[in-house]
């Protein structure tokens, strides 16, 4: 039967990685990420997991055991925080150009300098031109149910790609949260074992990662590109098995939460959409028609459900939780791709951006508030007036 | 979809067929700017370019009788030079003979 747990973000990943049976980690530690680690040694150590767990001297190391193990053909789990994700950068794309679906659990954390310990999506959000899968948790049970189903799509024969599975340090990661565990039987029937067909095996010897000549690299380059550009078909059957089978129904790539009836929409992902939630219900009640898209998936980016789903308002808030630093708004990064996204709509809603909950910064309700305030006043004025606001800077 | 023409194709995820001697998909002699040049009278068969060489590019011919220099894929690293025991191996610039790498239009 399954069962429902009280357990934090980090305790979910490790349950879920248990569950699914890998075969392969390799750990190293920085905060927020290492009480996966934490937990999953303790169940090898038990027995209840049996999977070779290897210390890496750091985290390129990790990523590069996590390469050699998944072409050997073993479902492999591995994570990092903040500069332990930027340290692992080289390793990334010799992965994902060999096509192996490594998985790679993410809690974030702000870059240095200096040390700061709270959490910020810039981490994994940089590395993700690099081929991965990448997406996040708003809490411990999406996070948990983000693992098995990211496995599923990255092992996928029509795909083979990694995943990073990320989750905000701290407020996924620390803070506990309900959580159904599933039967192991429900997982294996979700989650069949990796059968790889260009794993190393001695009966039939090839060779991984040659030397090719600069002539044949655009080539690889686009077999990479088009396998991402499945990703979405298989996500859908993904996320209706899931629904089958865990009875938890996922919007496949974003959730549009309250936007049937809104004037204007808050774009959002991980830990903050919960707060946003909050915000959103608490201004419903004073009649302001807001509602949320949340994005579960940076890559594969969903062009077509943000298209869809952000038509739908006048005016909308991108909230970025990362940076991208003299980027066209001077703010975050998602910008970029919600306005390519919307571009080609006969008819586009204005679009700005908050700069919220960096180096680990609580986003508020009255943030929220803020960000409502101000798209209703350029709904008014059928223009934004900038193009990015920093959410506790503002002089207003 | 997008045609990838023949001469672009590669295998899947640039996985190869394991070579059991030489791998033709990846010719690395074009990689070198400075080639070994062996002096046979200084040659005594020490053997130490062979055990050397980290591509097995000096091997003993068939008859014993010299060591043989693989062109297509010595890379130029020359620790062959510096382990030579007899002063037979010596460093050349590529651009002093005819086939030098660098003076190919289209490198092997």
């Amino acid at each position: 039967m399954p069962k429902e747990a009280m357990i934090s973000g980090c305790a979910a990943s490790a349950q879920a990685a248990k569950l699914a049976k890998v075969e392969v980690i390799c750990s190293y530690p920085i905060r927020p990420y290492t009480a996966v680690m934490m937990e999953l040694s303790k169940m090898v150590a038990n027995g209840e997991l049996d999977a070779e767990f290897i210390h890496g001297e750091g985290e390129q190391a990790q990523l590069s055991v996590m390469y050699g193990a998944s072409a050997a053909g073993a479902r492999t789990f591995t994570g990092s925080s903040g500069v332990g994700v930027t340290y692992a950068y080289e390793v990334y794309s010799p992965i994902a150009g060999a096509r192996l679906p490594v998985q790679m659990m993410i809690a974030d954390r702000t870059l240095d300098p200096p040390g700061d310990f709270g959490s910020e999506h810039t981490d994994a959000f940089c590395a993700r031109d690099m081929g991965w899968i990448m997406g996040w948790a708003e809490d411990p049970q999406e996070a948990f149910d983000n693992h098995l189903i990211n496995y599923r799509v990255g092992e996928d024969p029509r795909i083979y790609l990694p995943q990073f599975v990320c989750q905000d340090g701290y407020f996924v990661s620390h803070i506990p949260g309900k959580v159904v565990l599933p039967d192991q039987k429900q997982v294996d029937e979700f989650l069949p074992p990796l059968k790889m067909d260009h794993r190393l095996d001695p009966k039939k010897p090839i060779s991984h990662g040659p030397q090719i000549r600069p002539d044949q690299g655009d080539a690889l380059e686009l077999a990479r590109a088009m396998a991402m550009s499945e990703v979405p078909k298989v996500v859908m059957e993904a996320i209706d098995d899931f629904g089958r089978i865990f009875g938890r129904k996922y919007s496949p790539f974003v959730e549009e939460y309250m936007l049937d009836d809104a004037d204007m929409a808050i774009f959002i992902m991980g830990a903050h959409a919960g707060t946003a939630r909050t915000a959103i219900q608490k201004m419903r009640k004073q009649g302001v028609k807001i509602g949320m898209a949340k994005l579960r998936f940076v890559r594969p980016w969903p062009t077509e459900a943000v298209a869809a789903a952000l038509s739908k308002v006048k005016a909308v808030g991108v909230v970025e939780t990362q940076t991208s630093y003299g980027g066209a708004t001077q703010g975050g990064g998602l910008m970029f791709e919600v306005c390519t996204s919307l571009y080609d709509l006969p008819k586009r809603p204005l679009v700005t951006s908050f700069m919220a909950g960096l180096g680990g910064e609580v986003v508020k309700i009255e943030e929220f508030e803020y960000i409502a305030k101000h798209l209703a006043k350029a709904i008014k004025d059928g223009k934004v007036c900038k193009r990015v606001h920093w959410l506790g800077f503002e002089p207003e | 979809m997008y045609l990838i023409p023949e001469h672009k194709r590669v295998p899947f995820a640039g996985c190869t067929p394991a070579p059991v001697k030489e791998q033709r998909m990846m010719i690395t002699g074009n990689w070198r700017t400075y080639r070994p040049v062996i002096d046979r009278e200084e040659c005594n068969l020490c053997m130490n370019c062979v055990a050397y060489c980290p591509d097995a590019c000096w091997q003993l011919s068939q008859d014993e009788q010299e060591v043989v220099w693989n062109s297509e894929y010595c890379k130029g690293c020359l620790i062959c030079v510096n382990e030579c025991t007899h002063g037979a191996l010596t460093k050349a610039h590529e651009l002093d003979f005819e086939d030098g790498v660098v003076r190919l239009e289209k490198p092997f």
